[in-house]
């Protein structure tokens, strides 16, 4: 079709959405009520599930874990993974940034208060490129290998004790040689708050510090390794399972199947949501559409009488199907904006799910938007793919009527 | 003599309605040639739509051929018989007539535009014919704001703006009282005069058919009576 022919066509679809004004505002205010309430779910579950995620796989476990066999059935200090340097740097050479986690139980104390805490021994700059437990700070400074004597530690166990930053802290436990370690620590971070186990019992101390207070020679307990930048877990999975083909290695969803799941469930509830709101809105299409064939079925006739093509009207219905939805996304996405960025700037004020903990899960006490090309393009995509299927009905019944049939309709 | 627009022979159609056949043409064999000014009378239901509608490709027969400017429509395919309608026949109908969401400036271009025709040419032809049919200082008012006469002037406009090879008018005074009717007619009568072209219009009304020059009685779906007044040009 030529431009003038299509720019004519659009004009008499312009006119003809105005025939029935009411009709047509009805169903564009659908559109853009239905778009604009997708487009913000959708950003909040992308922002929930994003920081989730990003707790989970990012501070937390990571995308794959090395353990020796057995150890996570029954974690002892002698079962470690022996030349866990090499690992960490063959891992690291492939692209896939790795780092080594030395693990102990133990007891700390403060004041009158006790309780058993995991101590986990790493290397505070190597694992940066692995880890973003240093970014998880609420309170305090990191670990620095100069400070043998600092720890950092999870959030629920700094209130228990009472301690804050710069506090002392005792830890025992039992050396490898079967003696008793003790040792004082001074806080030297407070994490915030993101997964039950670590908020409750993390003590992170650095490598060194772990080796003299078990008195520890032997290799790391666990390595970390994460996804190559732009790439995914199962490559990572099949990387550390080449280079360690002894050793227990899981992906995350192995080792947190639960989070796994629900995190996949929450997907899926946000496309059965999208769903259900976008057939609403076919149904809400197809009838205006049917009507407005209806309504003019003697005009349409007319047109084809006269030698319009039936491409042609079908392209006249697509039109004012496509006018509508145009302009329900114009609005839609202008009334989501200010929403949107109020959304992601502030969060929503979640007092009620302050470190509250879901399946090992912690959440934030405000519940940020993510928008991203996901939250508005999904929602938009969806609308314009709905939109299409539920008028290609109308639209082909328009296109196909018989001119005499069509002008004798009563 | 010159080879006919338009040829019908031994044309029949049959509808089926339900279980009974309506036999709307028995044998029609008719032929226009160009510059004719001609009416197709009778009775209601005698196959005046009918007829018509075979001629203007709307509709096929059940047996017989229809043929314009020579060429066999029984043998095209709807888009070529849309194509047809679209550049070689003008349309006159009774009513709806007008697409009322355009003026009257952009009814009369329909046709035109559905050709794809440009829009320079456009404007000159149509705003030509608009001063031709008398609506000059009326090409924004949409059809609702038309009289009946009005309204008709835009359809035969937009007939006759693609040039087609015959103009069929289905009972185009129907709807207008008789003073407006005659002055339809003067109108197609001058187009025919001076423009030569070609009309073929069926009415019931005596008035109306006495001003054609070859009047075609229909009745019970057969022509009865084939009339061309004075053989005179
Ligand atoms: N689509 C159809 N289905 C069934 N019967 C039809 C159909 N169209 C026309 N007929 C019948 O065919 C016959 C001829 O109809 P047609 O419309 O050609 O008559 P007409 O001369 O134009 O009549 P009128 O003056 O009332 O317009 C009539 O008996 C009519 O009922
Ligand atoms: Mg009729």
């Amino acid at each position: 079709m030529k431009t003038q022919t299509l720019l004519g066509t659009v004009r008499v679809a312009w006119r003809n959405l105005w025939r029935n004004g009411r009709r047509s505002l009805v169903t564009i205010a659908a559109m853009t009520l239905a778009l604009l309430a997708m487009v913000i779910y959708a950003s909040l579950m992308r922002g929930l599930l994003g920081d989730m995620e990003r707790k989970l796989l990012e501070v937390e476990v990571g995308d794959v874990q090395i353990h020796a066999p057995g150890y996570l059935d029954e974690p002892t200090l002698y079962d470690d993974l022996g030349e866990s340097e090499r690992l960490v740097g063959d891992l690291a050479d492939l692209g896939f940034p790795a780092t080594a986690r030395f693990l102990g139980g133990g007891l700390a104390a403060a004041g009158d208060a006790s309780a058993g805490v995991q101590i986990v021994g790493l290397d505070p700059e190597a694992d940066r490129v692995a880890s973003g437990l240093a970014g998880e700070l609420a309170e305090g400074e990191w670990l620095s290998a100069s400070e043998p004597s600092g720890v950092v530690i999870g959030s629920r166990l700094a209130r228990t004790f009472g301690v804050e930053v710069g506090s002392e802290l005792v830890i025992l436990g039992q050396s490898v040689d079967g003696g008793i370690a003790n040792d004082l620590y001074v806080v030297a971070g407070v994490l915030g708050s993101f997964s039950e186990a670590v908020d409750r019992s993390g003590v992170f101390v650095v490598e060194e510090a772990f080796r003299s207070f078990f008195g520890y020679e032997g290799g790391a307990h666990r390595i970390i390794v994460r996804r190559a930048p732009g790439g995914s877990t199962e490559d990572a999975l099949a990387a550390a399972l080449g280079l360690a083909p002894d050793e227990d290695v899981q992906s995350w969803r192995q080792l947190q199947p639960t989070a796994a799941s629900m995190l996949d469930a929450a997907v899926a509830g946000l496309q059965v949501m999208m769903t259900i709101v976008y057939v609403a809105i076919a149904i809400l299409i197809l009838n205006a559409m049917l009507m407005a064939v209806f309504e003019r079925i003697k005009e349409l006739g007319l047109l084809k009488a006269l030698g319009m093509s039936p491409r042609h009207v079908l392209s006249l219905i697509l039109l004012e199907a496509g006018l509508q939805t145009g302009i329900a996304i114009v609005a839609g996405l202008t009334l989501a904006a200010p929403a949107l960025w109020y959304l992601s700037e502030h969060g929503l004020q979640m007092a009620g799910l302050s470190g509250l903990t879901l399946m090992g899960m912690s959440f934030d006490s405000r519940w940020y938007s993510q928008v991203d090309a996901f939250s508005i393009g999904a929602p938009v995509s969806m609308l314009v793919i709905i939109v299409s299927l539920a008028v290609l009905y109308p639209g082909l019944k328009a296109a196909r009527l018989r001119p005499i049939d069509a002008m004798r309709h009563q | 003599m010159s080879q006919p627009i338009v040829q019908l022979d031994g044309v029949t159609k049959v509808y089926r309605q339900g279980s009974i056949d309506v036999h709307a043409l028995r044998g029609v064999d008719l032929e226009i040639a160009k510059g004719e000014f001609t009416a197709i009378c009778g009775p209601s239901g005698s196959g005046k739509t009918t007829t018509l509608n075979l001629i203007g490709a709307l509709d096929s027969p059940t047996s017989g051929t229809v043929r314009l400017e020579n060429e066999d429509l029984g043998a095209l395919s709807r888009k070529e018989l849309s194509e047809i309608r679209r550049d070689r026949i003008g349309f006159v109908f009774q009513a709806y007539n007008l697409v009322p969401v355009l003026t009257a400036y952009e009814n009369a271009e329909m046709v035109l535009w559905v050709q794809g025709a440009p829009p320079e040419d456009r404007q000159r032809k149509v705003m030509e014919l608009l001063e031709d049919v008398g609506l000059s200082g009326l090409e924004d008012r949409k059809p609702s704001e038309l009289s009946g006469g009005q309204q008709q002037r835009v359809a035969i406009a937009r007939a006759i703006a693609s040039d087609p090879a015959v103009v069929l008018a289905d009972e185009p005074t129907a709807n207008v009282d008789s003073e407006t009717a005659d002055t339809l007619l003067d109108l197609m009568e001058r187009l025919n005069k001076n423009r030569g072209v070609t009309f073929v219009f069926s009415t019931h009304d005596p008035k109306v058919m006495d001003r054609a020059r070859r009047i075609v009685r229909m009745v019970d779906g057969s022509i009865s009576d084939d009339t061309v007044k004075d053989a005179v040009t």
